[in-house]
């Protein structure tokens, strides 16, 4: 299966670590879906920025050998920013779960989406925190019993495919490692995907995840979107398809943009070469901001 | 754990055998906490499943909540509306809600704030912060599963009494072990309180309050500068005013509120000083540098905030070099420092000792190993 199209191989993406998650846990499969999905897109890995939080899953970038690294627990998508548009002839991947990407980093989604940097973002969606043995997260079910909600939760998850979409994001899509070969095309697809790109990945956790979110559960269940007729160009449509989250189990492209815009690093690439060809001189620029009669920083001529 | 703990009410000091963590969660429902919420973060998350299961039976809210920075500041929303309140979180937690935590003692919110860290390497943060303004958190260090009980009732009787934060500091080990502990309020946390006059619980029938941190003050409040908001609209506002207050209330408490462990020090030719259940391994290493011949006092701050400068500036004049032994790259060593004055030599023998994980007890957090720096930095030195 780590068979080439392009001279590069899988094993070309994995690193020597022996990953430390769980046997059987979701993450492990998409490792490997994310690895084939590189070594087909083409890119060598030290052109490969692969940035996460912390979590079980936000350990993946050290199980690559794309430059990468994890961070600080929901700063994965500011700093996958910061990386893109310092270095933009980089690919960026930010990877990370649901409490990391939806509950203590939910607040930059937004931001993301709108500036539309381009960079993939995957998040392996257990609806659970592993790392720290079993608490409630963002996207668990309302009445899920976890060990901070013994009698049931309280309140309802968030609906990350809808969110993003309601956002304006231009690509998103879902998947499982229940289907490994269409786990690595749509992450194929969202790497390739000029502009951001979200992919929500049903990831079982199987030390604390619930017996419906496991991955037999995921085979018996799914759906795939590439196997009915389906036109990915609708946001309305996808949203109404996104409202199915957490009830049935839909994979593949939920929203593609038919004609993507430029996307932030672009447009700044733009504006650079747009002002470097008509600069105003330095001196200007420092009269703009110089203070006047007398005051104490003013441009010497 | 025992079953004792899960029922309230009787007559009799409920015992039970509980680790630290929920040792400290139960004695906070019994001062009267009612609102609680955390972030799951190893070793805070312990108290957030505890209160999980404990807070509905009282009648209590707790929540799971999205981050730190959103718990801080419902603990703040809580307490303001005058509801004991706490949250725990752990080292990295806390860097988060720093800029709350901040702003609720330039503003005199009385919450209750838990950091079960990794390690002691939290010190500085607990006690200096990453906050702003002249602030200064109110810091308690329990050094026992009993005494993180004892410090739950004074937590909330400390930040009523004096309108002010106060930040409960434990670690991995307090929150873990597992001791036998008594609920009951100790004696300092039964004298009465001040009517909180404060609480933002609806203004019917009487004059609106304000908590702020900004310096804005109500046409009739009491305090210094004028009123910010009378019947005619604003009249300006003295941000510094709360720095300033801030700064000398710290001297009150300092003055009443410093509280501090010592043992043998009328004739110790050395002392060892640790803070939080460090203390216990330092206490017991004196006591077997004694039945070596090496006459080692011991001193454990309680109060990291207001620290007993005193007993060390004691200690200094008279030219009694002081071990100090932490969990961290040295931190606490700086304050002993401070309050030795420069009259005596301050020996760090601590270090950064945790397990693979990062966050348990290292192989240095050993009583023999204490006693190995005592015999090396004792004055007379091999005498024993």
């Amino acid at each position: 299966m780590d068979a080439t199209r392009n001279g590069h191989d899988a094993r070309e993406y994995k690193s020597d670590l022996k990953p430390i998650w769980c046997p059987g846990c979701g993450d492990f499969g998409v490792l490997t879906a994310l690895t084939r999905a590189l070594a087909n897109v083409g890119r060598p890995p030290h052109e490969i920025a692969l940035v996460s939080g912390i979590g079980c899953s936000s350990r993946i970038p050290g199980y690559t050998t794309a430059y990468g690294f994890n961070s600080v627990h929901g700063r994965a998508l500011p700093i996958a920013q910061g990386i893109k548009l310092a270095n933009p002839d980089l690919l960026v991947i930010a990877a990370g779960g649901d409490g990391d990407g939806f509950s203590i980093g939910g607040g930059h989604l937004p931001h993301v989406v709108r500036r539309n940097v381009d960079l993939t973002y995957i998040v392996m969606d257990n609806q659970v925190y592993g790392l720290t043995k079993g608490q409630l997260s963002p996207t668990a079910a309302l009445g899920t019993h976890t060990v901070t909600s013994p009698e049931g939760s309280l309140e309802a998850p968030v609906n990350p495919l809808l969110y993003v979409l309601a956002y304006g994001a231009r690509f998103v899509a879902q998947g499982t490692p229940a289907d490994m070969a269409g786990l690595s095309a749509i992450l194929e697809e969202a790497i390739r995907f000029p502009g951001f790109a979200f992919v929500n990945v049903q990831s079982p956790c199987v030390t604390f995840g619930a017996p419906e979110q496991q991955l037999k559960a995921h085979k018996e269940g799914l759906k795939q979107l590439a196997k009915i007729d389906y036109d990915p160009t609708h946001r309305m449509k996808a949203m109404a398809l996104a409202q199915t989250y957490g009830r049935e189990l839909w994979t593949g492209v939920f929203y593609r943009d038919p004609s993507p815009p430029p996307t932030y690093d672009a447009l700044v690439r733009e504006r650079q070469r747009a002002l470097a060809a008509d600069a105003l001189p330095r001196e200007r620029i420092l009269e703009l901001f110089a203070q006047h009669d007398g005051e104490p920083g003013r441009a010497e001529a | 754990m025992s079953t004792d703990a899960t029922r309230s009410g009787g007559t009799a000091p409920m015992r039970a055998f509980l680790e630290g963590g929920h040792a400290l969660a139960e004695g906070a429902i019994q001062a009267g906490c009612r609102f609680y919420c955390g972030y799951p973060m190893t070793p805070s998350t312990e108290v957030l499943e505890y209160m999980a299961r404990r807070m509905p039976q009282v009648g209590g809210v707790c929540i799971n909540v999205e981050a730190e920075i959103e718990g801080i500041n419902m603990v703040w929303g809580a307490t303001g509306g005058g509801v004991r309140s706490m949250i725990a979180s752990t080292t990295n937690g806390m860097s988060l809600m720093q800029e709350s935590m901040s702003e609720m003692v330039l503003g005199r919110v009385p919450a209750v704030i838990v950091n079960m860290g990794r390690g002691q390497g939290d010190y500085f943060q607990c006690t200096r912060g990453g906050g702003h303004g002249s602030h200064r958190m109110i810091v308690l260090a329990p050094g026992s599963a009993q005494e993180a009980v004892d410090t739950a009732y004074r937590a909330f009787h400390l930040a009523e009494k004096w309108r002010h934060p106060v930040l409960i500091y434990g670690d991995f080990m307090l929150s873990h072990t597992s001791e036998t502990v008594t609920f009951a309020p100790p004696p300092d946390t039964l004298a009465a309180l001040p009517a909180k006059t404060w609480v933002t619980d609806g203004a019917r029938g009487r004059k609106p309050r304000l908590l702020t941190s900004l310096g804005m003050r109500l046409e009739g409040e009491s305090g210094s500068g004028p009123a910010e908001i009378g019947p005619g609209g604003h009249s300006g506002t003295d941000t510094t005013r709360p720095m300033r207050d801030a700064v000398a209330r710290h001297r009150e408490i300092a003055a009443v509120e410093t509280r501090v462990e010592t043992a043998w020090l009328d004739d110790a030719e050395l002392v060892v000083t640790a803070f939080g259940i460090l203390g216990r391994f330092a206490r017991y290493a004196a006591k077997l540098a004694r039945e070596e011949g090496m006459k080692v006092g011991y001193v454990r701050p309680y109060t990291l905030v207001p620290f007993p400068y005193d007993t060390y500036a004691e200690i200094g004049a008279r030219g009694i070099p002081v071990a100090v032994f932490e969990n961290n790259a040295g931190q606490m060593v700086q304050d002993v420092r401070l309050g030795v004055e420069g009259r005596a030599p301050v020996h760090f023998i601590g270090e950064i000792s945790m397990d693979g994980s990062g966050f348990g007890v290292g192989p240095k957090i050993d009583a023999l190993h204490v006693l190995e720096k005592l015999r090396e930095v004792h004055p007379r030195r091999g005498a024993a």
